[in-house]
């Protein structure tokens, strides 16, 4: 089977084709580095990505507060994360890096704050 | 709702339904005003350029011309009464070829004999001196030409009719009538009885006057779609300038109209559609406005425009009439008046209009007069027009005023609390929109709707629902940020 | 009224106001005014919740919040006094600001004005589609806003029109809360957005991109029924016959972003037409004396990080201005040759190091960027990729620019 892949690690954006069967990687073209070989070899097998998103705060001088995963998490669990957060709410104040979810759905990634919320005037 | 009963139901919030509501209010009687939309001002009046016409393109001895030149006339002093801006600016009806001069002194002519003041033909020097960009070799020069805002002017007369007594209903749509002596009108939201009933419906008074079995009229809905310009472009023109009407009888030519606002209007255009309520722009017409502007005013260019709309005309004629019908204002049936077709000059007569339907009136009834009647209406605060002590002053008074929501039109959060609060009950986009001018910028709402939003929210805490653009479903959001996932 | 006199003012409190504010700060100037018209400093970036913001100042991939976090909380300890809900409305040729606040009217009296007040978005009034004016048209940063700030989904079947990065960030925002997106609809033959957004905004999810179309009719009464996309050809015009319709309630536009310069219009600010920002020399100052612009007013950005360092030149040049130490002699034009849209500073004086910033008009692969003073050749830049959508910046020392006449960049 072939794939083709633009790689995302630099500016030169290398399209890089990869010929790969079940029994793994059998050629690659087109990478200028070894990092786009790395980065194809994850892409193909168990790709990864970074998420960001929001969340319900309770009590803040804002709705919601931003948040994304603390390291890139398997895409196939993407959505399940996102279902996950829906139903959650915060109370203010929350500060950056504050853990909103611990390891969430077991993938080992953390749901971080990236915003600073103060608690509402009353 | 049910057995109310009252003198006088008006159907249709336009500005003729509430010229006619105001002028009712001078006199005791119980009048009520029922409009479909979510405000007034949302059918034709809404959707026109604002254009106090000073009588030369109607048939001398119309009702058009009767009430235009009244109309015209009673103008200045409404507009100060209610506090809204009127300007006379005039206007140019240009001529760029001979067969165009000879409509030229037609015109003349056409309004001499309706009794326009000041109209003189003027030559090229001239219109360089009034009008330096334009390109034309004769021109009708009309000096008491004037321009208002369509929006404001509606707004203010029926909250002047409010004030003095009438009541006015919104999101009431009228289905059916029904005659027992007096008559019972039937809405969405319950039945009005009444002795009489004025009939302003706009676009669909055929269909309203059908219910009590007047079938003589059609309405062939004419559109015509025009641009707005950005106001950086309001130099190019002194007053307005049109074009020698064209001699098909569809609508006026491709005009040039600033707005009270700055901005300019160029259009209309005239196509006869199927679909009454079918406000869409189209990419033909879109494209000819544009061309035929420029050759008016070659300076125009596209990415001066902010803004694309269209209005229908309610006209009486069919599409390959020879001749423009005239006004009905008539009382077709005991108590039952219409008023149909009323386009262009529809909006300068609204005022004689309303007279002429009092007159009606008292041959059958006995008014007598509302010694309460306040013909006087403050309009809120307009920030932007302000001197620069008057704005420190307010601010220093409300810090509201000190905090602005609409950039490109200079709009405070006090004007858009005052919008939101208005006394007709109107709480959508639209209704902020035009009564604080708030979204009419070159960024189209951009930037403030969300800031709007949260002024809604914190005034009335509304559902989804009824966070609307202009009322009736027309939603702006469908839930807050993380319902599709939670109903999963 | 209140009257301020201040050495600088800056106008406009987001990245590039913020690092001016900053840089002017270091630069021994106090008496700094920062004037911003949101309830809170940073702009555009407390919206902007995605990552990939700081990977050249900080060597990390930061969401916009927390790039923005770092210089607000720079300001707060450099005790850089600021004003918040304030807009200004005038500036005169005086260097006067008319700023209106909650607090009063206030006339601050400037020796050095900053411009960084951003841009604004197209609109569908200015690309004219034509169509019904219905609820559910929404420009994408309006959307975003009121997703991630006011907390309101705008719809749950989304078209969006152009695919820039905008755009594409949006698409993505739009599937991870659970909308469709229907499709992303693009005027060009190519995306205009990030290759890496390509990637992970569009492919990852399925979403279908349509290139060389363009969206040809609008339809719904009340809210959205439906958008017409048609194909266009190599003249961008709509070919008869190749009509789509989409049945959505949601349309978005990301269709470009205009300099907000009406404030440098007032004060007798002069403006290039093709970036829509102000005409600018070495220092970032513009035709006015002591009047600065920097940030998205003077010309869009696709990175913020050098939002960051255009700015802190302003920032430093102002400080230089309110001391007397900037020397004005830039007279030496710098003109875009073949295939480059525009060069930034469009005026230097050949005695400083220049960083120049320039975008080519099409995508290309192995060109080379040549500077040249007439016949003579200054430096040669080889670049394998070549993106319109991408800023492309680069440094001359002085050293090189002895003795030149005038400068032109061109595409090779």
């Amino acid at each position: 089977m072939k794939k083709k892949f633009i790689c995302i690690i630099c500016p030169n954006g290398c399209e890089i084709e990869v010929r790969y069967s079940e029994k793994g990687i059998e050629k690659v073209s087109g990478n200028l580095c070894g990092r786009g070989l790395d980065y194809v070899k994850k892409e193909l097998f168990s790709p990864e990505r970074s998420v960001t998103s929001s969340v319900e705060v309770r009590n803040g001088s804002l709705p919601l507060v931003s948040v994304k995963t603390s390291k890139p998490i398997p895409k196939e669990k993407i959505f399940a994360v996102m279902d996950e957060i829906a139903g959650i709410e915060v109370e203010a104040p929350i500060r950056i890096g504050d853990v909103i979810v611990k390891d969430v759905l077991g993938t080992g990634a953390d749901i971080i704050a990236t915003k600073n919320v103060d608690k509402r005037n009353v | 709702m049910k057995g109310s009963s009252s003198d006088f139901i008006i159907i249709g919030g336009g500005i003729v339904g509430c010229a006619i509501a105001r002028e009712l209010s001078r006199y005791e009687a119980r009048t009520i005003l029922l409009e479909r939309e979510s405000d007034v001002a949302m059918g034709i009046s809404g959707r026109n350029s604002g254009v106090v016409h000073a009588g030369f393109y109607v048939e001398p001895g119309s009702l058009k011309a009767e009430t235009n030149v009244l109309g015209h006339r009673m103008m200045p002093k409404i507009c100060h009464d209610l506090d809204v801006p009127y300007r006379e600016v005039g206007k140019i009806v240009v001529a760029k070829n001979e067969r165009e001069i000879k409509d030229l002194y037609k015109l003349k002519d056409n309004g001499d004999k309706n009794g326009v003041k000041g109209l003189r033909i003027i030559d090229r020097e001239e219109i360089k001196e009034i009008e330096p960009e334009v390109e034309g070799i004769k021109a009708l020069y009309s000096p008491t030409s004037a321009i208002l805002d369509p929006f404001l002017l509606n707004v203010a007369l029926a909250e002047n009719a409010l004030q003095n007594g009438v009541r006015i209903l919104l999101n009431t749509e009228v289905t059916d009538i029904k005659e027992n002596g007096s008559f019972i009108v039937k809405t969405n939201r319950g039945e009005f009885r009444s002795e009489f009933v004025i009939n302003s419906a706009g676009l669909f008074s055929d269909k309203i006057a059908g219910m009590v079995g007047i079938d003589r009229y059609k309405i062939y809905p004419c559109r015509g779609e025009y641009h707005i310009l950005d106001k950086n472009r309001r130099h190019l023109i002194h007053g307005m300038v049109y074009p020698v009407p064209p001699r098909e009888p569809g609508g006026l030519g491709i005009h040039l109209t600033p707005t009270t606002d700055d901005n300019i209007f160029i259009g209309p255009s005239a196509e006869y559609i199927e679909d009454r309520e079918d406000t869409a722009n189209t990419k033909e017409v879109m494209e000819r406005l544009y061309s035929e502007a420029r050759e008016l005013l070659p300076k125009i260019s596209k990415k001066d425009f902010i803004r694309s709309f269209a209005g229908i005309r309610p006209k009486l004629i069919k599409p390959d009439a020879k001749k423009p019908e005239d006004f009905v204002i008539e009382e077709s049936i005991d108590n039952f008046i219409n008023l149909i077709g009323i386009e262009s000059p529809g909006l300068t007569s609204a005022p004689a209009i309303a007279k002429k339907v009092v007159e009606i009136i008292k041959r059958k009834k006995r008014l007598k007069k509302n010694r309460k009647f306040n013909p006087k209406r403050k309009a809120p605060v307009r920030f932007s027009k302000l001197s620069d002590e008057e704005k420190s002053k307010l601010i220093r008074k409300n810090p509201n005023y000190g905090r602005i929501v609409c950039r490109c039109e200079t709009v405070t959060r006090q004007e858009i609390i005052d919008a939101l609060k208005n006394p007709l009950g109107a709480r959508n986009i639209y209704g902020v929109r035009k009564r604080s001018k708030a979204t009419c910028g070159r960024c189209q709402g951009g930037f403030c709707i969300p800031k709007i939003v949260e002024i809604m929210e914190e005034l009335s805490n509304p559902s989804i629902d009824e966070l609307t653009l202009k009322g009736n479903n027309s939603r702006l959001f469908i839930g807050r940020t993380k319902d599709l996932r939670k109903n999963d | 009224m209140i009257e301020r006199d201040v050495d600088i003012a800056i106008i406009g409190g987001g990245p590039a106001g913020l690092s001016a504010a900053i840089a002017a700060k270091k630069s021994g100037i106090d008496n700094i005014l920062l004037i911003e018209r949101n309830e809170s400093l940073g702009g555009i970036l407390n919206q902007c919740i995605h990552e990939g913001f700081g990977i050249e100042i900080f060597g990390e991939a930061l969401t916009g919040p927390e790039y923005m976090q770092r210089f607000i909380d720079k300001v707060e300890q450099l005790r850089i006094p600021y004003m918040l809900n304030s807009m200004a409305l005038d500036i005169n040729e005086k260097k006067c600001i008319t700023v209106c606040s909650p607090e009063d009217l206030i006339k601050v009296k400037a020796k050095a004005i900053v411009l960084a007040m951003g841009c604004r978005e197209r609109t569908r009034g200015q690309i004219c589609i034509p169509g019904t004016r219905p609820s559910g048209i929404y420009t994408a940063g309006c959307a975003q806003n009121l997703i991630n700030l006011k907390n309101y989904m705008v719809g749950k079947r989304v078209v969006i029109l152009g695919s820039g990065d905008i755009g594409l960030i949006m698409a993505r925002r739009f599937k991870l809360e659970g909308a469709e997106v229907l499709a992303v609809v693009e005027i060009l033959p190519y995306s205009s957005g990030l290759p890496r957004n390509v990637v992970q905004c569009l492919e990852d999810y399925d979403i279908p991109l349509y290139l060389s179309h363009t969206v040809v009719d609008i339809r719904g009464i009340k809210r959205v029924e439906e958008v017409v996309i048609a194909e266009v050809d190599e003249k961008r015009r709509p070919i008869k016959g190749t009509e789509k319709r989409i049945k959505c309630d949601t349309l978005l536009l990301s269709v470009g972003l205009i300099p907000e310069n009406e404030l440098s219009k007032m004060a007798g600010v002069s403006l290039d037409p093709i970036t829509n920002g102000s005409i600018v020399n070495e220092n970032l100052e513009t035709n006015v004396k002591g009047i600065f612009a920097c940030g998205n007013v003077l010309h869009v950005h696709d990175l913020v990080d050098h939002v960051t360092l255009e700015a802190e030149l302003a920032g430093e040049s102002a400080a230089a201005f309110v001391k007397g130490e900037l020397r004005n002699e830039s007279n030496i034009k710098v003109t875009a040759g073949k295939g480059i849209r525009y060069v930034l500073p469009h005026l230097i004086s050949g005695k400083k190091d220049v960083k120049f910033s320039l975008r080519v008009m099409y995508p290309d692969r192995d060109k080379k960027i040549v500077v040249r003073d007439g016949e003579r050749i200054l430096k040669k830049i080889p670049r394998i990729r070549i993106n319109p959508s991408e800023m492309i910046q680069f440094n001359i020392k002085k050293e090189y620019l002895k003795g030149v006449k005038g400068l032109t960049i061109e595409l090779e």
